[in-house]
């Protein structure tokens, strides 16, 4: 633990504070609150001009921020319309440092509602579900990412030998799994954005992830097969609309089986470790 | 206006649209696609099958005697099935081997528990995906090198739908009778096997008795080292 929490910083490096405090403060008076800064602002620095049509495509975020943030939406971002006043020598930057200088907290939460949000849609009933364009307009990669790891570590945990082995056979088999589902599906001919795709497909375990705790948690072999099948069919039922709309309908047993061969033998790893 | 990147009709990535082109999946090349290595539409021509030309294609490969199944592949080989049946045969030795491992020994001996062998994922893996992808490239290449013409893709697809047998006695090798399981395997192993050499003789033009001979042990080897090593 350091027994203080400032660094003394470098010259260069406190203006640049202050000139970012600076924006906030601007920005404070047309949008909602942030940070206040302690200290008074410094006198303006020369700035990078900033051309404000952007070349680059319109998405969620209100116009052009410079840095690259795709699909985020940045739910503090201030009032999009009016730059900031002319005597702040940088005018350029917009609403771009709320999320540089925004609080930790505030970053995490923003991906955790959204992993949320775009689990409720998946893998829960909801009126959305059956237009694949709508379902998951939205996608990251966090989410899966979680729940792959997740449920690899369940796994290895409830292993009683080659814990590692097990966890690599089980990160393997999603990770690649998910990436060959969705090759198939191209290959077929059918029409599916790539990572829309792996965002779908992991967020389709979060059953199986639910499966294999309550599996570590009971080691019954009854319970298992019971637990196993009902989150196995939750899965299936969860890509199902998404697989069987994005191909061809004569081929769509050929994009759904791999998919069930997949969630199959995982559901075969959760009974079958021990 | 300046189109970014410069599109010069060159290598274009999986599902990357440039203005003014039509998107890769509505045209289909019938050549060999000249998009190159890495993009996905010059591979769409090997899985331009449907659901009942599939279903056709493994039925066929049950009857060992047929001897038609280049001709039925000809004007379109797949590689769906050589990729998903070895696929899921790697599943079913590692899962019911695993199964029928257990099973033996509680016969033999009551007291033993169950243990799952993570390295059975590995071997099957290893073993089904090797067999299915050297051997093929194997006779390819001695066929074209002995004079006859060969095409590598319709080997792939047919022995890739040779292992569908093994796929269905893998669910009969669960029953722990020793003298059982020889029974189906060898059944298995020969269907297969008989399938494999057939086949490959109507297809090669010359007299290469050989080739032949050796695709037939290759196929019967395969069947006892499933029973070997997966279902002891």
């Amino acid at each position: 633990m350091s027994h203080s929490d400032t660094v003394p910083l470098h010259q260069s490096s406190q203006s640049d504070i202050d000139e970012i405090e600076s924006l906030i403060n601007a920005s404070v008076q047309s949008g909602p609150a942030t940070v206040l800064p302690a200290r008074p602002p410094s006198p303006p620095r020369a700035s990078i001009p900033v051309v404000s049509s952007s070349p680059f495509i319109q998405s969620n975020l209100p116009p052009p921020p410079p840095l690259p943030s795709p699909n985020q939406k940045v739910p503090s971002v201030p009032a999009p319309a009016p730059p900031p006043p002319p005597s702040i020598g940088a005018s350029g930057f917009g609403p771009v440092p709320n999320t540089l200088t925004e609080p930790v907290w505030d970053t995490v939460k923003r991906d955790l509602s959204r992993i949320v949000s775009n689990l409720k849609l998946v893998v829960f009933p909801n009126p959305y579900r059956e237009d694949p364009g709508k379902a998951l307009r939205d996608w990251d990669l966090w989410g899966p990412f979680f729940f792959i790891v997740f449920l690899g570590l369940a796994l290895s945990w409830s292993a009683s030998v080659k814990k590692s082995e097990v966890f690599a056979v089980a990160f393997a088999l999603l990770a690649a799994g998910a990436v060959i589902l969705t090759l198939n599906v191209l290959l077929l001919g059918g029409h599916i954005i790539f990572f829309q795709s792996l965002s779908l497909l992991g967020y389709c375990l979060f059953p199986l992830d639910v499966g294999a705790v309550i599996c570590m948690l009971k080691d019954n072999v009854m319970l298992k097969v019971i637990v196993v099948s009902v989150t196995l069919a939750w899965s299936s039922w969860a890509a199902y609309p998404f697989m069987s709309s994005a191909v061809n309908p004569r081929r769509k047993a050929l994009a759904l089986y791999p998919v069930f061969l997949m969630y199959v033998s995982v559901g075969f790893l959760i009974i079958a470790i021990d | 206006m300046q189109i970014f990147p410069p599109n010069n009709g060159g290598e274009r990535g999986k599902g990357y649209q440039t203005l003014g082109s039509p998107p890769e999946g509505f045209e289909q090349q019938p050549e060999n696609g000249s998009k190159g290595v890495f993009s996905i539409s010059s591979y769409t021509q090997y899985f331009n099958v449907d659901t009942d030309i599939v279903l056709n294609r493994l039925m066929s490969s049950l009857y060992p005697i047929g001897g038609d199944f280049f001709s039925k592949i000809d004007a379109n080989p797949d590689l769906y099935g050589l990729i998903w049946i070895s696929t899921t045969l790697v599943f079913m030795l590692a899962a019911f081997g695993n199964c029928a491992t257990y099973l033996m020994e509680k016969h033999s001996d009551s007291t033993t528990s169950w243990s799952f062998d993570v390295s059975y994922i590995n071997l099957a893996a290893g073993s089904v995906y090797g067999y299915a992808i050297v051997v093929p490239v194997a006779f390819y290449f001695l066929l074209q090198y002995l004079g006859s013409n060969a095409s590598l893709v319709r080997f792939w697809c047919l022995w890739g739908y040779s292992l569908f047998v093994f796929v269905l006695a893998s669910f009969l090798l669960l029953i722990p009778v020793e003298f059982l399981r020889w029974i189906v395997i060898i059944l298995a192993g020969s269907a297969s096997a008989c399938f494999v050499a057939l086949n490959l003789r109507s297809y090669i033009a010359e007299n290469l008795s050989l080739m032949v001979v050796a695709a037939f042990f290759l196929q019967f080897a395969l069947a006892i080292f499933i029973k070997v090593w997966f279902f002891p």
